[in-house]
């Protein structure tokens, strides 16, 4: 029986220094059990990606007009640029007619604007005598005139007064938005398309009014398109090609 | 064995040894035979699904990436709990040197061999790729030990398999040599044996009990609930096998080392629901999100109901078997049909417990609280049945290869 | 059946009509074998569909760069013998000095599963089941509870009482499906991405058990994808197309991310919730974002060390 004891014993000894051997090896392992393939890397570029100093820095400046080309930022040479869409100038307003060629024509803010009086208080549509009146505006409380340029109808105004041209609508939107341009400045508002590595390609990004209409800028409710089809799980969704409500990217 | 004083060597004599053997397991009366031909047909049927499922790929299962493993590896488990449960032979035949019980142990050793080629088999059939079976070879694969548990579980089910395998084959050629065998040469695996099978449910729970993602089974009480059930399920099939052996076989000195089994069931399933009574204690009183899984299956969650019959099946199995076990009148000789009932139901009890009650219910709600159901497909329920027939053919002609010494018991 | 009987051991019976009782049973054993080889003709089929050169393909890590060409060749001419389309199948390497790192902004998650789609798309996932790596839970406001959770909403969204938390493998630092994988075909690369060997997998699903964030999937049959939808571009440990039987993952389009560009689930959000970068950068927006939100990360409990955070602004 001692004998047999003794067995015993020396079994569950050689199974505590097992396991003690899986832990210290588990704990180890943790640190070096990521395999290296240095040997096999094939694409061996540049560690470093520069700082975007663009981005390093205050928004205030990023959306200031000065260059009709997209705003790009150029610290290195191997840098690819941010692309940040824009629209292409100031809204055109189409006739509902056409004129005698049969052409539909359409005209700048500015031809009727430049004749008519601003009226700098009004706040919605729903007081103008004519023009505008179907439009959705949900947008806080502020006047037309907060955004819109009462001395050029085919531009818009910063708070201050300072003009502003359309296709650098983001600088308006940031005077109030601060914390969302903020976040767009560091990619972590809006969407993008592209490059996450700026040496190998460049990154293009949304616009505000990619997302947002600016008379009602709160996100559109989508439909749900696309849903993984369980075998033994609640509703299915019959068709995967069926596509979801597109969020609206027509401005 | 080293000079051997045999009056041939072992070269020629082993191979006789198999075919003596070979021929004595096929030998037997009409019974014998259409017994096996059923278990033989049953086998091809899962031999047949199983090929389907390789064939097909796994679509054929009902098992989902919600409900990853099912009905294999839930035999698998008990399977392992079964091989496990023939120790209760051999710790009182060896430790406590119980005479009868020594005369009979092989039977214990035998089972565990069959249990563990079925568990071996039902790990085959849950692969996606068997082909790649390989992989797991040290040496030619990538074995990735110690860090993974079904490496070790790998380790000691085949080690428990070769070295039953040994102290059987010793036994039985020692038999056939007309030899006493040599204490040396299977004493110590013996006792490592009894360690070892501790060790092979021990690591089977750590599969599971080791994955922080699935609360039902993250419990420090699992391996000692599947020792405990093991004790239940392995000595219960071993009284049914050695109440069938008496019957047809008539081997003599069954009788004591049954009642010793019913006394060990007697404590093992009491300590079995003792363990699942804190189990579901800890997990219902303290409430929370880790207790759906265990909503779920005595329960159901959110409407899903699956699982439900199954618990309360086992549930009232294990009990009605325990208070038999309980009554002292089971070990008379006249209610052994009683006593075959209630190993019959415990057994039942514990594979259900197990598998449906345990393995399944583990990955439900899944990690992301999703409620998927698993209900075994018939393709499942076919390569089951198969591998359990293979499993009792090899135990049947395991234990016809070793009715010889069962009815003789040489005196060692 | 040729065994003489040994008559050295008296206590076993004498056997009659040896010859004849030999003849039956070898006839009963090859009729045995016989119907054992019928049954699993089946097998045949499927040793069809796998090479030679497949079935001895050594592990990943293992292949000499001569060897992993002729993979890669041998993958190109698979598929397009298999699912008739050209593609390329390259072997992307991580790019040094550089760690994933994803973050998903919850305020502005609507739940729409354009990711989800997307993900479908580009990793050439099984057309049928509408498989993807990533799950979107609609969950109700003020819990963190997954349990009141819903996988399964549709419909307009979001619904005003409800938040939406996009699921995919989180590239844990201590990732416990590397950990159980028996025969090391997944593991974590420097860059941060848990990858599987697709080739090595034996399909024994212990990482998807293993996995607390539903992020492994099992080929429980062959991919289906029309030739036309297939993504040609593609790389071996990523989205190639899966072989059947094996467990596949998000790598956060290694196919995409390793060549400098954004991963399709965050170019197709809408909404702009999603967020990618290299977190050794000082200067990345990842960075920005770990140092100005309050990020959480999903089951911290688990200590699994998720690559991916998850913030409200």
């Amino acid at each position: 029986m001692l004998r047999v004891a003794n067995l015993l014993f020396a079994g569950v000894v050689c199974l505590a220094v097992a396991m003690i051997f899986v832990v210290v090896n588990r704990s180890g392992q943790r640190d070096d059990s990521r395999i290296t393939h240095d040997a096999l890397a094939e694409h061996d570029v540049v560690a470093k990606v520069a700082p975007i100093d663009s981005q390093a820095d205050g928004t205030g400046q990023e959306f200031q007009p000065g260059s009709d080309a997209p705003r790009v930022s150029t610290t290195s040479a191997t840098q690819h640029p941010i692309i940040i869409r824009k629209p292409s100038g100031p809204p055109r307003i189409e006739l509902a007619g056409t004129d005698p060629q049969g052409r539909i024509g359409s005209v700048a803010c500015s031809t009727c604007h430049h004749v008519r009086k601003p009226n700098l208080e009004n706040k919605s549509p729903a007081t103008l005598d004519e023009f505008h009146q179907g439009m959705t505006f949900n947008h806080g409380s502020i006047a037309c005139y907060a955004c819109h340029n009462p001395a050029d109808s085919d531009a818009l105004r910063l708070a201050d007064g300072t003009k502003v041209a359309y296709e650098n609508v983001m600088t308006l939107c940031s005077q109030c938005h601060g914390k969302q341009a903020e976040s767009f400045a560091h990619g972590a508002h809006g969407g993008m398309n592209g490059h996450w590595d700026l040496t190998r390609g460049p990154q293009m990004k949304n616009n505000c009014i990619d997302c947002h209409d600016p008379h009602a800028p709160s996100y559109p409710k989508m439909i749900v398109g696309f849903k993984p089809k369980d075998r033994f799980n609640g509703p299915l969704s019959d068709d995967h090609h069926h596509e979801g409500a597109e969020s609206h990217d027509d401005h | 064995m080293s000079s051997s004083p045999a009056k041939e060597s072992h070269i020629t004599s082993y191979p006789k040894f198999i075919g003596r053997s070979l021929w004595l397991a096929t030998e037997g009366s009409f019974a014998f035979y259409a017994w096996m031909t059923m278990l033989t047909a049953l086998f091809l049927v899962g031999a047949n699904a199983w090929a389907n499922q390789v064939a097909g790929g796994m679509i054929g299962t009902n098992m989902t990436d919600q409900v990853s493993w099912g009905l294999y590896i839930a035999n698998f488990t008990f399977m392992v709990g079964l091989a496990a449960g023939g120790v209760m032979m051999v710790i009182p035949a060896y430790l406590y040197h119980d005479r009868k019980m020594h005369d009979v142990v092989i039977i214990g050793e035998l089972l565990a061999i069959a249990a563990i080629v079925m568990c071996l088999l039902f790990v085959v059939a849950d692969l996606g790729r068997p082909d790649r079976f390989w992989h797991m070879i040290p040496g030619i694969g990538k074995f990735n030990w110690p860090i993974s548990m079904l490496t070790w579980d790998v380790i000691v089910l085949n080690g428990y398999l070769v070295l039953n395998l040994h102290i059987c084959g010793y036994l039985l050629y020692m038999r056939f040599l007309g030899r006493k065998p040599n204490p040396t040469w299977y004493i110590p695996f013996v006792m490592l044996s009894i360690v070892w099978a501790i060790s092979i449910h021990t690591v089977t729970a750590f599969l599971y009990c080791g994955l922080g993602g699935r609360p039902f089974w993250n419990t420090a009480l699992l391996a000692p609930r599947f020792l405990a059930s093991a004790f239940v399920s392995g000595p219960a099939f071993i009284i049914v096998a050695m109440v069938l052996i008496k019957k047809l076989s008539g081997v003599a000195g069954l009788d004591h080392p049954i009642a010793t089994l019913t006394k060990i069931i007697r404590v093992t399933i009491l300590i079995n629901l003792l363990m699942v009574a804190s189990e579901l204690f800890t997990e219902f009183y303290t409430g929370g999100s880790h207790v759906s899984a265990a909503k779920y299956l005595f329960f159901g969650l959110h409407g899903k109901t699956a699982l439900v019959p199954w618990t309360w099946t086992a549930i009232g199995l294990n009990l009605t078997a325990a208070l038999l076990f309980l009554w002292p009148g089971l070990l008379s000789f006249r209610w052994r049909p009683l006593l075959v009932a209630a190993c019959c139901m415990a057994f039942v009890g514990a594979w259900i417990e197990k598998g449906m009650g345990l393995i399944i219910p583990g990955f439900i709600p899944s990690t992301l609280h999703e409620i998927v159901e698993y209900v075994p497909s018939q393709l499942e329920w076919k390569v089951t049945v198969g591998i359990w027939a293979f499993g009792l053919l090899v135990f049947t002609i395991a234990i016809k290869t070793a009715l010889p010494t069962l009815k003789h018991p040489a005196e060692h | 059946m040729t065994t003489t009987e040994p008559t050295t051991n008296p206590s076993l019976p004498v056997l009659e009509n040896f010859s004849r009782r030999a003849a039956v049973k070898a006839g009963f054993a090859t009729l045995g074998a016989g119907a054992f080889a019928a049954a699993i003709s089946p097998l045949r089929q499927a040793a069809k569909n796998t090479s030679a050169a497949e079935f001895m393909q050594t592990h990943y890590t293992e292949l000499s760069p001569e060897q992993k060409a002729d993979v890669l060749a041998r993958l190109e001419t698979e598929t397009k013998e298999k699912y008739n389309a050209e593609v390329t199948i390259a072997d992307d390497r991580p790019i040094p000095g550089t760690k994933f790192v994803y973050a998903i902004n919850l305020s502005v998650c609507n739940g729409n599963g354009k990711c989800v789609e997307a993900c479908h798309k580009e990793n050439n996932h099984d057309r049928d089941t509408n498989q993807s790596y990533i799950r979107v839970i609609e969950m109700p406001k003020g819990t963190m509870d997954m349990e009141q959770g819903s996988t399964t909403y549709s419909g307009a969204v979001p619904k005003d009482d409800k938040f939406y938390l996009p699921v995919q493998c989180q590239q844990c630092d201590e990732p416990p499906c590397v950990d159980v994988c028996p025969v090391k075909a997944t593991w974590k690369e420097e860059d941060g991405i848990v990858v599987v060997d697709y080739n090595w997998c034996i399909g024994c699903r212990y990482c998807e058990a293993a996995c607390p964030y539903h992020a492994r999937r099992f080929n429980w049959k062959k991919p289906e994808v029309p030739a036309k939808e297939l993504n040609p571009d593609q790389s071996y440990l990523s989205n190639r197309i899966r072989p059947v039987g094996v467990v596949e993952k998000c790598t956060y389009c290694l196919h995409r991310t390793r060549r400098g560009k954004l991963p399709a689930c965050l170019e197709a959000c809408p909404t702009g919730a999603r967020v990618f970068g290299n977190i050794l950068d000082p200067n990345s927006n990842i960075r920005w974002i770990l140092e100005h939100k309050r990020v959480y990360i999903l089951k911290e409990e688990l200590g699994t060390k998720p690559a991916f955070f998850y913030y409200f602004d």
